[in-house]
């Protein structure tokens, strides 16, 4: 569904993306995991088409990202990114404009949900209810792909919980949702498949419960062992 | 491309609206100056109604280079980059956006300082002697100005045209500097030359091309199309740059 063939991102002296080749499939919820600065974020934006790889390709579907792509595919950047004049219903109507997936009910809904008023200025939110902000935005959408980058960042047990629960509602079998985190045990409750990157570089793309199983060990365990703080750690 | 424009109209509406404020209290100075007979007021709602009619049409301009800044270097652009709509729609919402804010703002300065001159006109009776005073004044800054409802038209549409052409190619520069310059040395300097070399070939090439030309409102009519057609290679060249490498 969503792929990579070789990508590569050089800023400056910097490579970012080292030729990732990764292929995620519908039906499944990915971890990406990887300390700061591992490429998670470049990797997803190349993916979401913001970015312009060096070489190499993203794909959705068969066919490079492209405007097509971005009708099916719903990316939440880590970063705030609404307008400063935007209020919550501004975000709502923004995206309701733009996207013909995109629902203003279930948006409404969610940000109820999310204990957030539709007459809150964005600029006023704090960092734990813009987070849930836009995840209201973005899982409004009835995408094909979901891409949430660090949705955890900044916030509270309780909004976590809120948003794993709504992140959890959308994990069906025709969709694919890619969640990039450095907090593993959050990732552990959510993902039933794992994509760890170091260095700008692809480990390895691996099922959790086969790793359990086969291996012995856990998400935690083997993020452990590639980063360093485990035995067997990887150079 | 309507729905991107309602948003790049919103973006700009401050602007407008301070703008627009603070003409409202200039023109309601005249209007108490001219008919309380405050020479002074007049004279100062005048010289400040004069100075907001260019540096609002400046403005615009101005604040739509420094959106369209934002919109490609801060994480804002995402907020134009994800959804399913090409450089060519985004920026051609933005160019057509500006273009008729340029536009629609000169037509009001420009119908805003027919009603004040006719209320003048009207109040102080002397029309003659008063007509003769602005000609003497365009005059002294280019002869052959005829100061007729055509003359003003074709002077108005070269200076409107001339500023967008500048516009876009500020874009340009912009779109360069973010796109294929980004982290590297003396980017600024070298989107700011590029601007520069541009704005002077385009001035040059509306001079050469007019240089034969006695009628002054052919002159400004057809430096105007140049500028036009400038303004248009300008949004492709754009465009394009932002199409094939502008990363967010």
């Amino acid at each position: 569904m969503l792929e990579s063939r070789a990508i590569t991102k050089i800023f400056g002296s910097k490579t970012a993306v080292d030729h990732i080749t990764l292929k995620l499939e519908k039906g499944h919820v990915y971890a990406m995991l990887g300390p700061n600065g591992s490429g998670k974020t470049t990797w997803m934006k190349m993916a979401a088409g913001l970015i312009k790889p060096t070489s190499g390709e993203a794909l959705f579907e068969g066919a490079p990202v492209s405007i097509e792509s971005r009708k099916h595919v719903a990316y939440m950047s880590t970063e705030p990114y609404f307008y400063s004049w935007m209020t919550v219903k501004d975000v709502g109507k923004y995206y309701d404009d733009f996207f013909l997936d995109f629902s203003y009910p279930r948006y409404q809904a969610l940000i109820q949900r999310m204990e957030l008023a539709e007459n809150m200025k964005t600029t006023a939110l704090s960092s734990g209810m813009m987070a849930k902000l836009k995840i209201a935005v973005t899982m409004a959408r009835d995408a094909q792909v979901y891409m949430l980058d660090e949705p955890f960042n900044g916030i509270d047990l309780l909004a976590r919980d809120e948003i794993r629960h709504c992140i959890l509602e959308y994990a069906t079998e025709e969709k694919l949702l890619l969640l990039s985190s450095h907090l593993v045990e959050e990732m552990e409750a959510i993902a039933d498949r794992a994509v760890f990157i170091k260095n700008g570089r692809l480990i390895e793309c691996v099922d959790v419960e086969e790793m359990r199983g086969e291996r012995g060990i856990s998400m935690a365990d083997r993020y452990r062992e590639i980063y360093g703080h485990g035995e067997g750690a990887m150079a | 491309m309507s729905k991107l424009m309602k948003y790049e109209f919103r973006k700009t509406l401050a602007t407008k609206l301070i703008l627009l404020g603070i003409t409202a209290v200039a023109e309601i100075a005249f209007l108490l100056g001219l008919y309380l007979e405050k020479t002074r007021l007049l004279a100062t709602s005048v010289a400040i109604l004069t100075l907001l009619a260019i540096g609002g049409i400046l403005m615009i301009g101005l604040g739509s280079i420094l959106i369209f800044h934002r919109d490609i270097n801060t994480k804002q652009s995402y907020m134009l980059f994800m959804t399913p709509n090409s450089c060519y729609k985004i920026l051609g919402a933005k160019v057509i956006e500006n273009g008729l804010s340029i536009l629609l703002g000169g037509a009001f300065f420009f119908t805003l300082g027919a009603i004040d001159i006719a209320l003048l006109f009207a109040k102080e009776g002397n029309i003659q002697e008063m007509w003769k005073w602005i000609e003497d004044l365009i005059h002294s800054i280019n002869k052959n100005i005829q100061l007729d409802a055509k003359g003003l038209a074709c002077v108005t549409f070269g200076l409107l045209s001339s500023w967008i052409a500048t516009v876009t190619t500020a874009y340009l520069a912009e779109a360069v500097s973010a796109a294929l310059l980004n982290g590297k040395k003396y980017n600024g300097v070298l989107s700011f030359a590029l601007f520069l070399v541009i704005t002077i070939l385009l001035s040059w090439l509306g001079q050469k091309a007019t240089q034969a030309i006695v009628s002054v409102n052919l002159g400004f009519l057809i430096q105007g199309g140049i500028f036009l057609l400038a303004s248009g290679l300008m949004y492709v060249a754009t465009a394009q740059t932002m199409e094939r490498k502008l990363s967010v």
